[in-house]
């Protein structure tokens, strides 16, 4: 059984920084992955290099055994891969329900040609309205996604990326920004996501939920992994506490 | 039917085929195209080559759809290497570019253009007829891509390209799509165009006609084909019904466009929208 | 000996890009807007110096009224047009920016006359030096020694000037600029009146060149500018620079080779396709995407 996502070797520099630097690890389905590191450590990069919005100077992605590395964004959310982002992207000229109705009807629009010869929505609205209900954005489908406050816009995040029926879902931050009780909602939320059988890779700097709900911890630090397993060794782990608190290094990156 | 009212009816209907399908690549799908003239020309010369060469109305119809289209999805392929306020700069290089090389061939007629273009043979009133209809095509083409899930998807990729890839959108097809199915009835207009002057200068597909049609699409409301087509009728009769306006054209164009941009960015059919909306919620 | 001509007209023509393109590339470095109007700004800064020049009877005194009335109405230009427009798109405020030059171009024509307005008296234009064999005029030597000397003073205001160091920092980083104190507003306002100012310049030395303001003089040169920004890497002065001179001897050598087949306008809108889709950053490769 192949793991839902290999990465295998992936490095990028830019700006003349290493941002990330040969990293190999393996995602299996079911997991529960919390990637974390001190600012500037290169998550969200790894993040979009996964996901196909950067492409890495060497190394490969696969996702379920098969080798995407050369695949755009699109074709990697039809083999089964979410992303969520890290500053909300909504479409914000339309009504929440048609945000999610568009991820729904993926199959539609897999080629121009398909897409104009479809018309009907009914089925994709029904199941776009589940899926807003599943993440507490009940009766607000009507709504022009651009007048959502930020809690509600990260709902809507999530609710695309379950959209497009994933197998496994990246992500990025889904908590900054939130308050104590909306982060806790969401943490919550994304457990569910995970019960229905959804691996789930996260990267978050809320250390407190990312403690509560993950199984697996990945710890970035200047592009490389200091740490990966059970959260809590993980985190008693001193090197991973130096990248942390030390902070020499971190520091010298983010100047 | 006077001769004059047939020839204005030919113009609206030849201007709204230009404004409707410049609004399917810049409306829908949000690429700013300020050289949809150039795929107009390309339309027309081909089917005044064509007209010349074989008097044949549906071989020129045809070659005006495929010149416009060609020249258009070449164009298209830049949309995928270079972002919006970029691509606006290369489609004004294009239209200049397709002016200038015409300009300079003989065999496209020069400076001078191509005249004495043989006539359809359907007569005056059956080209406007011809093209009355050919617009309706393109009206109803237009409202069926809007309620399909192309137009969905065109609206995704027009406000946030790298948000639609996320959800499974290839964004580099569909810019091409809309490049190549806006540019084909643009072509075929300037088919149209070929048929009901008999004569074409390339000073006719200039960087200001682009500009005038952007503006029809900006005035009328970007992406709402209604208010497109409406625009379009309106602006081409405006320069007719009064004088004022036939002489300081350029004026009056340049002037509602800025007016309308800084005053109700939507276009006249977002200020009608929201009349609507507000109605409604009152 | 004609291909050095070729040189010198190159030369000065791009100086003569150089000092128009810089506004555009200003005002881009710093709103992220594509301010197509610029061209009615230099067609103004024409029309004035050619106007004032004849009322006073006066060249310099011309030059200096375009100096003053254009970065007024640039400065207008942003408060009235983009200023509002600024939380849209940024096709938004281009289309507009558009809109405004077609309307600016017709009204010169209105107001001005299709034939346009000429110097009463203008030896200038008619005087020619010969050094050794190569005939140089004397608005040519005008519009490369402006060109060295408004460029040399707008390094000095930028590197030895408290305002322009500040101009220039909000340009690069502007909460870093803003938290220093600086006013964001007031860079904007100087951003269009310099770029205004150097236009006008120019407007006037291809006033002198030509003998002649018609209504299409904004025209063709408006666009190349931007050709010439996107080619310089769009908000870098030194790249607008070495584009704009580049264009200029391209154009001028240019045309030997392919004014056969390409109106020589043209030139500057296939060189920039042809880079556009070698190299979408431009010259200078700025990643602005």
């Amino acid at each position: 059984m192949s793991a839902v996502l290999e990465v295998d070797n992936v490095a990028i520099r830019f700006g003349g920084v290493q941002a990330v630097a040969g990293v190999t690890r393996s995602v299996e389905a079911g997991d529960f992955v919390g990637l974390i590191g001190p600012n500037g450590a290169g998550k969200t990069t790894l993040i979009r290099i996964i996901a196909g919005l950067l492409r890495p100077d060497r190394g490969r992605i696969q996702l379920g055994g098969v080798d995407v590395t050369s695949d755009p964004t699109a074709g990697r959310v039809r083999r089964g891969l979410a992303l969520t982002h890290q500053i909300v992207r909504p479409f914000r000229e339309m009504t929440v329900l048609d945000n999610v109705v568009l991820g729904a009807g993926f199959a539609h629009t897999s080629s121009p040609l398909r897409a104009l010869l479809q018309i009907d929505r009914r089925r994709e609205s029904e199941r776009a309205a589940e899926i807003l209900a599943s993440v507490g954005l009940a009766g607000a489908e009507r709504k022009l996604a651009g007048t959502l406050p930020l809690g509600q816009l990260k709902r809507l995040e999530l609710a695309r990326a379950l959209a497009v029926d994933p197998n496994i879902v990246l992500l990025d931050e889904p908590l900054a920004g939130l308050n104590h009780t909306e982060a806790a909602k969401q943490a919550e939320t994304i457990c569910e996501v995970h019960r229905r059988g959804i691996t789930v890779v996260l990267v978050e700097h809320n250390l407190e939920e990312v403690m509560r709900i993950c199984r697996r911890l990945i710890v970035l630090n200047n592009g490389s992994v200091i740490g990966d397993g059970e959260p809590r060794e993980v985190m008693a782990d001193p090197v991973v506490h130096d990248a942390y608190v030390g902070g020499r290094t971190a520091a010298h990156a983010e100047a | 039917m006077s001769a004059y009212t047939v020839s204005i009816v030919s113009i609206i209907g030849i201007n709204v085929i230009l404004a409707v399908s410049l609004n399917m690549i810049s409306g829908f799908c949000g690429q700013i195209s300020l050289g949809h003239g150039a795929f107009f020309g390309a339309g027309a010369y081909a089917a005044a080559l064509a007209m010349v060469a074989t008097r044949n109305v549906p071989l020129a119809l045809l070659a005006g759809l495929v010149a416009g289209s060609l020249l258009g999805i070449i164009v298209g392929f830049a949309s995928l290497r270079v972002r919006s306020d970029f691509l606006a700069v290369t489609t004004i290089g294009v239209n200049f570019l397709f002016v200038g090389f015409v300009r300079k061939q003989p065999w496209l007629g020069g400076e001078m253009g191509i005249s004495g273009i043989p006539a359809t043979g359907l007569g005056a009133s059956g080209n406007m007829i011809m093209i009355l209809l050919l617009a309706c095509v393109t009206v109803a083409f237009s409202l069926y891509v809007s309620r399909s899930w192309m137009g969905f998807a065109f609206r995704a990729v027009g406000e946030d390209e790298q948000a639609a890839t996320t959800l499974g959108i290839g964004a580099g097809a569909y810019k091409l799509a809309a490049f190549g199915i806006g540019t084909a009835f643009a072509g075929l207009a300037g088919a149209l165009y070929t048929f009901f002057t008999q004569f074409i200068t390339v000073d006719a597909f200039d960087f200001i006609f682009s500009v005038m049609l952007m503006a029809m699409v900006v005035i009328g409301g970007i992406g709402s084909t209604w208010g497109v087509v409406a625009a379009a009728i309106g602006l081409t009769l405006l320069p007719e019904a009064i004088r004022f306006v036939n002489d300081y054209r350029l004026l009056v164009f340049g002037g509602m466009l800025v007016l309308v941009i800084r005053v109700a960015p939507g276009g006249f059919a977002a200020v009608i929208r929201n009349r609507f909306v507000r109605a409604r919620q009152a | 000996m004609y291909y050095i001509d070729l040189a010198v007209t190159g030369i000065s023509f791009g100086c003569m890009y150089a000092m128009m393109s810089v506004g555009l590339t200003l005002v881009y470095g710093l709103l992220r807007i594509l301010h197509v109007a610029h061209a009615a700004v230099f067609a103004l800064g024409a029309y004035v110096t050619v106007l004032a020049a004849n009322a006073t009877g006066n060249i310099a005194l011309g030059f200096i009224a375009a100096l003053i009335v254009t970065p007024l109405f640039s400065m207008a230009i942003y408060r009235l047009l983009y200023e509002p427009l600024l939380t849209y798109r940024p096709d938004v405020p281009m289309i507009a920016s558009v809109g405004l030059l077609v309307l600016m171009q017709d009204a010169f024509r209105i107001v001005f006359g299709e034939q346009g307005v000429t110097f009463r008296r203008n030896a200038l234009s008619f005087t020619t030096f010969d050094l050794s064999g190569v005939t140089v005029s004397a608005v040519q030597i005008a519009i490369v020694v402006t060109a060295f000397a408004v460029f040399l003073g707008l390094h000095l205001f930028t590197t030895r000037t408290r305002i322009g160091i500040g101009w220039r920092a909000t340009v690069s980083k502007p909460k870093i600029a803003a938290s220093f104190g600086i006013d964001p507003i007031k860079v904007r306002y100087l951003n269009f009146a310099i770029g205004a100012a150097l236009a006008a310049a120019a407007g006037g030395l291809v006033a002198l060149m030509n003998n002649l303001v018609d209504p299409a003089i904004g025209f063709v040169v408006s666009y190349k500018a931007l050709a010439i920004i996107v080619l310089g890497g769009l908000g870098s002065v030194r790249g607008t620079l070495v584009a704009s001179l580049v264009l200029g001897l391209v154009e001028a050598y240019g045309t030997i080779f392919i004014g056969a087949w390409l109106d020589r306008d043209a030139i500057a809108f296939l060189a920039l396709i042809i880079l556009l889709m070698i190299r979408p950053q431009g010259f200078t490769g700025m990643r602005t995407a």
